[in-house]
């Protein structure tokens, strides 16, 4: 059975169940990277310029974790996914610079997706990518169908029963989750999935609240209706491909109440240099719910994280006693 | 109305002449200085880029001057470069200037937007005007960079160093106060005339590096720190593909015609970078692959977290073309002796590889 690698890193989070499925359906074996450690970084961030963002040093990481391990390695260049809104030039050169800086990589699989080229376009993309597995056009079209299928699952499932994306990973793996308690107060996280949800990347972030008392909310909850809605109020039209992970779900959870809002973000970061900075003036604006902006990167001990994290909890702490003592 | 523009080299020349035809009431913000980078240093966000925070502190120095409506590109598809004017306007505000920012879109309708916004803002000239303005301007644009040409070859060879340099302030001045096609038809002239009689060491085989890389920390000296003229002091002939007056002709006259002056540039990268990554990026490693046989070395100058030039430094090691690259990334922090250091290390390396060349 033909092996495709898929590294546990960038779109990972977004996409998973999509890419296995469809990939399955056509008969090959998906290998994953294990999850990031400590090593994978230091791999990872030998091969590549230093002020390459930390999120694509844990991406190389995660590729050569594969290399000896599979026939393909599956890294699309994801352009465009919404008429004229683009990525960032690092997901749109992902592939290149991979083969670039790591030469002993297996054959790439590199697909380009950009919705402004049209949808012909898009499918013989698909098309061509499927062509390294099968023969079969309709075989390849039935795998992009249950790919497509599954993708729609995937979001639904993490809006309908609030999980976070490793979490929903999981379930459709067959295992169980826990259940959640509703009455807990809530912090949200508003950020990219690949910062989210890398445990060495956020040094345990979910757990660290978790562990505080508080249910974390993330920007995979909600509708993208809910996510349109706060992007307009706040920007009026989207420019980057992932700008509701940060501004749509900033906005939202600026205004619904919760405890605290959290922004991850990478240092060096182009896109979030200026989306989390939106954020920060509305909340700033609002003067509701606190907001935090965490910056991370290789150097981040996780020490100095607990600690800003639990002054803000403090902070949250205080603030709501202050107002029950108001209350009264 | 008064119009304020941000800077980047000579540009404000060209957009100052058209103004002047149209009756604009325009203002020229004081040039790019360390007031400039402070300001906008201070006001931008933490991880922006050099043109970013040298823009907005353009702005700022305009508002405070009086202009309310401020002329910014924009777009989508390219890089931060297309959200520049969504949180500039932001950052005005908060500031407490009411200024509105026009954009103008630099990837799709270029010329037509161009027009249009110059259209909005001269409160509806005619045509007729606007044409021959908008004509006057380019013509002051050619002659700048027919001039600039020149003095990058002057530079490494003149006998006495800083002449090229005084020359070209003076022709930039010149050209600022020609106020017709014959006075500037004399200015190009006179200056090309004066340039090349500057006396020159006939004997000088000087070094030829190629400066590629981001655009406007390629066209804005004081971003670079100057870097054309300090390789020129250490005799080394600069040469540069991006000039303003090219981008100009290509982007607004030829590109929607259909030719395309970096499909040469694009087609050398191919094996490297297949696709457009937004920015200089894929010109970046374009340049590298064509002038490897050429040039005896590249610098290639990139912002700080510039994500297109960062794609681009990655890759370029990669190429089987090999020629000496030195990255200096542009930011507040980037300080003069430390970049000249630099510069005459990889001179160092270049002679010396010349040589061995010789010798071979």
């Amino acid at each position: 059975m033909v092996k495709v690698g898929i590294p546990r890193a960038l779109l990972y989070y977004q996409y998973y169940p999509m890419w296995k499925t469809f990939f399955e359906e056509l008969r090959a074996e998906v290998v994953v990277s294990p999850p990031t450690t400590q090593a994978t970084l230091a791999v990872g961030s030998s091969r590549v310029v230093a002020d390459t963002c930390l999120p694509v040093k844990v991406f190389c990481g995660h590729v050569l974790a594969l290399v000896d391990k599979c026939d393909y390695m599956f890294i699309p260049a994801l352009r465009s996914v919404k008429s004229k809104i683009y990525n960032c030039s690092k997901f749109l050169g992902l592939p290149d610079m991979t083969r670039a800086v790591i030469p002993e990589c297996p054959p790439i699989l590199d697909i380009d997706i950009d919705i402004n080229k049209g949808k012909r376009k898009l499918y013989q993309y698909i098309y061509e990518l499927g062509r390294h597995l099968s023969w079969n056009p309709l075989k390849i079209r039935r795998a992009a169908l249950a790919a497509w299928q599954a993708h729609h699952e995937y979001k639904e499932l993490m809006v309908n029963e609030s999980l976070i994306p490793p979490q929903a990973i999981a379930r459709i793996d067959g295992e169980e989750t826990p259940s959640l308690n509703p009455d807990q107060p809530t912090i949200a996280l508003v950020g990219h999935p690949y910062l989210l949800y890398d445990e060495l990347i956020n040094h345990r972030l979910t757990h660290h609240l978790e562990q505080a008392g508080y249910r974390v909310l993330a920007p995979e909850m909600l509708t993208t209706d809910q996510l349109e809605t706060a992007i307009t109020r706040l920007t009026g039209r989207p420019y980057w491909t992932y700008e509701e992970e940060v501004v749509g779900s900033g906005g939202h959870y600026l205004e619904s109440g919760v405890e605290g809002v959290i922004g991850v973000v990478a240092f060096g970061c182009g896109p979030d240099s200026l989306m989390m900075d939106m954020v920060q003036r509305q909340a700033i604006r609002l003067k509701t719910t606190p907001f935090m902006n965490l910056t991370l990167e290789e150097h981040t001990a996780a020490a100095g994280m607990v600690t800003r994290l639990e002054a803000f909890l403090d902070m949250i702490q205080r603030r709501k006693r202050k107002e029950a003592e108001l209350c009264v | 109305m008064r119009i304020g523009v941000p800077h980047m080299g000579n540009l404000y020349i060209p957009l100052k002449a058209l103004a002047q035809r149209l009756n604009m009431d325009f203002i020229v913000p004081p040039l790019t200085s360390q007031r400039t980078l402070s300001l906008g240093v201070r006001y931008s966000p933490e991880g922006m880029c050099i043109p970013f925070k040298l823009t907005l502190g353009n702005l700022i120095e305009a508002a405070e001057l009086g202009a309310d409506t401020m002329l910014m590109p924009a777009g989508s598809g390219i890089c931060r470069l297309g959200y520049y004017a969504k949180t500039q306007e932001q950052v005005l505000h908060s500031l407490g200037y009411n200024a509105e920012i026009v954009s103008v879109g630099v990837s799709q309708r270029k010329l037509l937007g161009l027009l249009e916004a110059i259209k909005r803002l001269s409160n509806n000239a005619p045509w007729s005007k606007i044409i021959s303005a908008f004509r006057f301007g380019l013509a002051k644009l050619n002659v700048l960079d027919d001039i600039e040409r020149a003095v990058q070859k002057v530079r490494p060879v003149e006998r006495v160093k800083g002449t090229a340099n005084k020359l070209f302030a003076q022709a930039v001045r010149a050209t600022e106060q020609a106020d017709d096609y014959k006075a500037l038809k004399r200015v190009k002239t006179d200056y090309l005339e004066q340039l090349s009689l500057v006396e020159r060491d006939e004997n000088a085989e000087p070094l030829v590096v190629g400066i590629i890389g981001e655009f406007y920390v390629l066209l804005e000296p004081f971003s670079n720190l100057d870097v054309e003229k300090e390789l020129g002091k250490l005799g080394v002939e600069v040469r540069r593909s991006i000039f303003t007056s090219e981008w100009t002709k290509f982007s607004l006259f030829l590109n929607p015609l259909g030719v395309n002056e970096k499909d040469r540039l694009h087609k050398a990268a191919m094996p490297y970078l297949k696709r457009d990554i937004g920015g200089e990026g894929w010109e970046t490693v374009g340049e590298k692959v064509l002038h490897a046989k050429d040039y005896d070395g590249l610098v290639h100058l990139a912002p700080f977290t510039c994500m297109p030039e960062i794609v681009a430094q990655n890759i370029m090691p990669s190429t089987k073309e090999n020629i000496p690259v030195l990255t200096i990334l542009c930011d507040e922090q980037l300080g003069k002796p430390g970049m000249l250091t630099r510069l005459e290390a990889f001179v160092d390396l270049l002679k010396h590889r010349r040589r061995a060349k010789v010798k071979v």
